[in-house]
């Protein structure tokens, strides 16, 4: 053999050895965790726990913003293999998803003692925590300022408003809310208010905040961190918690949820970071990140700019409930939007 | 070797995920494909849509990228060098980014102001989002390629035919009438491949919010989680693609392959411009500016900010070394493969390698997104879990989208080394393995560090299929941008988004000089 030849063997040995290092370094001190909340906010709290455990994280990330195929869509194509010992949703619908389809395992952790049971599954198959409201997001130049969801359908705000895509995200969630509480008569009837209403559909909640603080929209749906973020970057908005009127419907609470993965592959240290996740530490921490999400656990320390529980008006449904109601919609809802 | 390779990353998982969408509960059925079909009205329009985008994409990218090549190739236009490189930078970069460029460059927010324009009522930002900003996204993105492609078969013209012709007309008459003709079934083909990358395009429709059926298909996937219901929805665009590459194979691929088979890097005949080298200089400069220059310089606009660049690095670092390492890795077995594949297929005239040559074209042609779903659906089982775990799907995933690439490349470059060479070392008693290294390899060894270039790139900037299989822990640069967008600051975003360009260029030339002073020492 050559000299080239033996070099060129050697520096593909050492590709191949790189590869391996990268992918074999497993084992107990290891957790895999699948994360439908925006990176920038997970990320901060995963490093804090590999540093307090010294547990090493491998994470999946997605994003809502541009609809890829998925974390979801990952953990149910692993099903029959799971790969993931732990799923962070950002909302509990999608975990009210992987419960029915048998990809969630019941786990009772002891940190969840003090959150409400209307944020947990009464199986242990999800737990909530650190929540999002539902708000409008409204431009400060706006002349008449809405204070309810209806100012969707109102006239004053014809072609002045917009929303996400219905079919992704939180949008999904609120509007299945909505159908849940209202029933499928006047759910229909509030969509078809709003196609009349010329309510414009955007491709995300990120996306209908920097409309609404670039001056295109007047209000948009969002949820708290999209208006907090866009008020940090400088953006002319203002957040509006809907309906806190006393006949009002209250606003929508998008808490994280968090999944014990069915038959993954480190089930106690996957144990450990629901335990860390459900923290009121770790909601402390999401409350004065950027984030700014709502604790739900009781007396958490927050600060001024983040809503508390106990101040607001909440809608009253049930998660197990939004998400049948969503699936039930989804014809409904793409048909709305047109696709 | 080809074959196996490409069945397992390509082929199988296509049937498994085709497979699932026609079993259930072990059971024959066809209700997925009964449902999803049942309403024409929700189902045509996305269709009409998608149909319509790749066609117009492909008539902008060849009314641009032919006249642009000519220019480049043909004549004695000043700064043909730099212009070949700006006009194509768009290359390194996913198309998703240069939505974003447009998106930073006609906002309300926009550096340059756009608020004038907006109150006048006519806020580019209004028309970005649609037909008319997909079309100027994708024909900016996908340009590039027709221009490559023209330059490329324009060498291939034989100038003894243009001289011939210069002897009775002038160079208008020589262009029109033959040299045009002559390389007419590639440019039909660039303009084939134009039309397919826009027809499975997702990113940039999604992010404009123009309907298109690849949406269609990931609603499937994202909002609905069901996956037999996403491949009866992916039927149609495989079904046009399929037909599309069958009437290629019928009618484009010999002749565009013998096109390039005649081209023994010979010379080429230049066009004096004359007194129109200048303006001709000045309008490709316009145009690079326009389409090429202020999209970038809007991303870099947005990235400046005090701590933006540390911060990438510091979010980054880990995600930058594992996208040098993958592409590498990837654009070494790219390589490999394509080699082999185009040395099948050139020097093999089995009918069999011809469908090879059509599988790795439908898969270049599939959504990244598609491709990931299907590489799951047959490589995540028990007992082969490890290689599912292992980056090892990364480089799976490389090779069932950009086999094409190499492959193409290689066939182009082995038309140009004689037969003879290997029949008489044959001849000689030199075994196989010895004439492929020692004569051919080195023979088309300017088209094998091509095709590792050009798979390096793509395997760079890849998103689709590497952010569906990606290990956890394990997330490319392009796969950490997009994670990011979702509430990430726009200059950390705009400034990874720098940081991919730079490390693509740097890694390139890193590449080039290595292969340069390795030159020399011989």
């Amino acid at each position: 053999m050559s000299r080239r030849a033996v070099i060129l063997l050697i520096v593909a040995i050492a590709i191949a050895a790189a590869i391996a290092w990268h992918t074999i370094r497993r084992g107990d001190h290891v957790v895999v965790v699948y994360v439908s909340e925006d990176q920038v906010f997970s990320e901060p709290v995963l490093k804090d726990f590999e540093r307090d455990t010294g547990i090493v994280v491998r994470a999946v990330y997605d994003t809502e913003e541009t609809k890829s195929a998925g974390v979801m869509n990952r953990l149910i194509a692993e099903k029959s293999n799971p790969q993931a010992d732990v799923y962070w949703a950002n909302e509990p619908i999608r975990a009210e998803v992987l419960r029915t389809s048998g990809v969630a395992a019941p786990y009772r952790s002891p940190s969840a003692e003090g959150i409400p049971d209307r944020f947990r599954d009464p199986q242990g198959y999800w737990t909530g925590f650190s929540a999002r409201a539902r708000m409008l997001i409204v431009s400060k130049g706006a002349r008449n300022k809405p204070a309810s969801i209806l100012a969707y359908t109102d006239p004053r705000f014809r072609g002045k408003a917009a929303i996400a895509n219905p079919l992704f995200g939180t949008t999904t969630a609120h509007v299945a809310a909505l159908f849940a509480l209202w029933g499928d008569e006047r759910g229909n009837a509030f969509l078809e208010a709003m196609r009349k209403n010329d309510v414009k559909i955007v491709s995300s909640n990120g996306e209908s905040a920097d409309q609404v603080a670039a001056g295109s929209f007047q209000f948009a749906l969002a949820d708290s961190d999209d208006v907090y973020s866009r008020q940090k970057q400088g953006g002319s908005v203002e957040g509006i918690y809907p309906d806190q009127e006393p006949n009002g419907i209250g606003c929508f609470i998008v808490p994280n949820a968090v999944v014990l993965v069915n038959g993954g592959p480190h089930p106690e240290a996957g144990k450990k970071l629901i335990d860390y996740l459900l923290s009121r530490e770790t909601e402390k921490k999401l409350a004065y990140s950027d984030a700014a999400q709502i604790p739900l656990h009781d007396g958490v320390e927050t600060p001024p700019s983040v809503g508390r529980l106990d101040t607001l008006k909440i809608m009253n449904v049930s998660y197990a409930q939004v998400a049948a109601k969503m699936q039930a919609i989804q014809p409904r809802l793409k048909d709305w939007v047109g696709h | 070797m080809v074959v196996f390779a490409l069945a397992v990353v390509g082929l199988l998982p296509l049937l498994a995920m085709l497979y699932k969408s026609v079993f259930a509960d072990g059971r024959w059925t066809l209700s997925v494909y009964e449902h999803v079909f049942s309403n024409p009205a929700q189902y045509w329009p996305p269709v009409r849509n998608s149909l319509t985008l790749a066609a117009l994409t492909a008539v902008c990218a060849l009314l641009l990228g032919v006249p642009l090549g000519l220019l480049l190739a043909k004549t004695d236009v000043p700064l043909r060098r730099p212009l070949m490189v700006t006009l194509c930078a768009p290359l390194l970069l996913p198309p998703y980014i240069l939505a974003i460029c447009w998106f930073n460059l006609m906002s309300r927010s926009a550096w340059w102001g756009t608020d004038n324009l907006s109150q006048s009522g006519l806020a580019p930002s209004i028309w970005l989002f649609g037909l008319p900003g997909c079309l100027l996204v994708l024909a900016g993105a996908l340009t590039p390629a027709v221009i490559i492609l023209t330059v490329v078969y324009l060498h291939a013209v034989n100038p003894r035919h243009e001289e011939a012709g210069r002897l009775v007309t002038g160079w208008r008459g020589v262009l029109t009438k033959i040299t045009l003709p002559i390389i007419s079934r590639g440019i039909l083909f660039a303009g084939l491949l134009v039309f397919l990358l826009a027809l499975g395009e997702v990113g940039v429709p999604m992010f404009l919010r123009y309907p298109v059926f690849p949406v269609e298909t990931l609603t499937q996937f994202s909002a609905f989680y069901d996956f037999g219901a996403a491949a009866a929805a992916a039927t149609p665009l495989l079904g046009v693609t399929l037909l599309l590459l069958v009437g290629e194979r019928l009618y484009l691929r010999d002749k565009t392959y013998e096109l390039l088979a005649t081209a023994p890097g010979r010379k080429i005949l230049v066009i004096p411009l004359g007194r129109w080298r200048v303006p001709a200089a000045l309008a490709a400069i316009l145009f690079a500016v326009i389409t090429v220059v202020l999209p970038l310089v809007s991303l870099v606009v947005s990235s400046l900010s005090p701590f933006a660049y540390a911060e990438a690095l510091n979010k980054a670092a880990g995600s930058i070394g594992r996208s040098i390492l993958f592409a590498g890795v990837g654009a070494t077995v790219l390589t490999l493969l394509g080699f082999l594949s185009g040395y099948l297929i050139q020097y093999r005239a089995l009918a069999v390698w011809r469908v090879v040559d059509t599988l790795t074209l439908l898969l270049f042609t599939l959504p990244g997104t598609v491709i990931g779903i299907a590489l799951i659906a047959l490589w995540n089982r028990p007992g082969i879990g490890w290689i599912y775990a292992s980056t090892a799907m990364v480089i799976f995933a490389y090779v069932a989208q950009y086999t094409a690439l190499a492959s193409r490349i290689t066939v182009a470059s082995l038309g140009n080394v004689p037969r003879s060479l290997e029949e008489a070392a044959q001849m000689a008693g030199a075994p196989w393995h010895a004439r492929v290294l020692h004569i051919i390899v080195p023979a088309a060894l300017p088209g094998v560090i091509a095709a590792w270039m050009v798979g390096f790139i793509f395997c760079m900037r890849d998103l689709g299929a590497s952010m569906v299989v990606y290990p956890a822990g394990q997330e490319t640069l392009p796969v950490r941008i997009f994670t990011l967008m979702a509430n990430g600051a726009p200059s950390l975003v705009s400034a990874l988004c720098v940081v991919l360009v730079v490390v693509t260029v740097i890694a390139l030339g890193a590449f080039r000089m290595l292969l340069q002073s390795a030159g020399h020492r011989r």
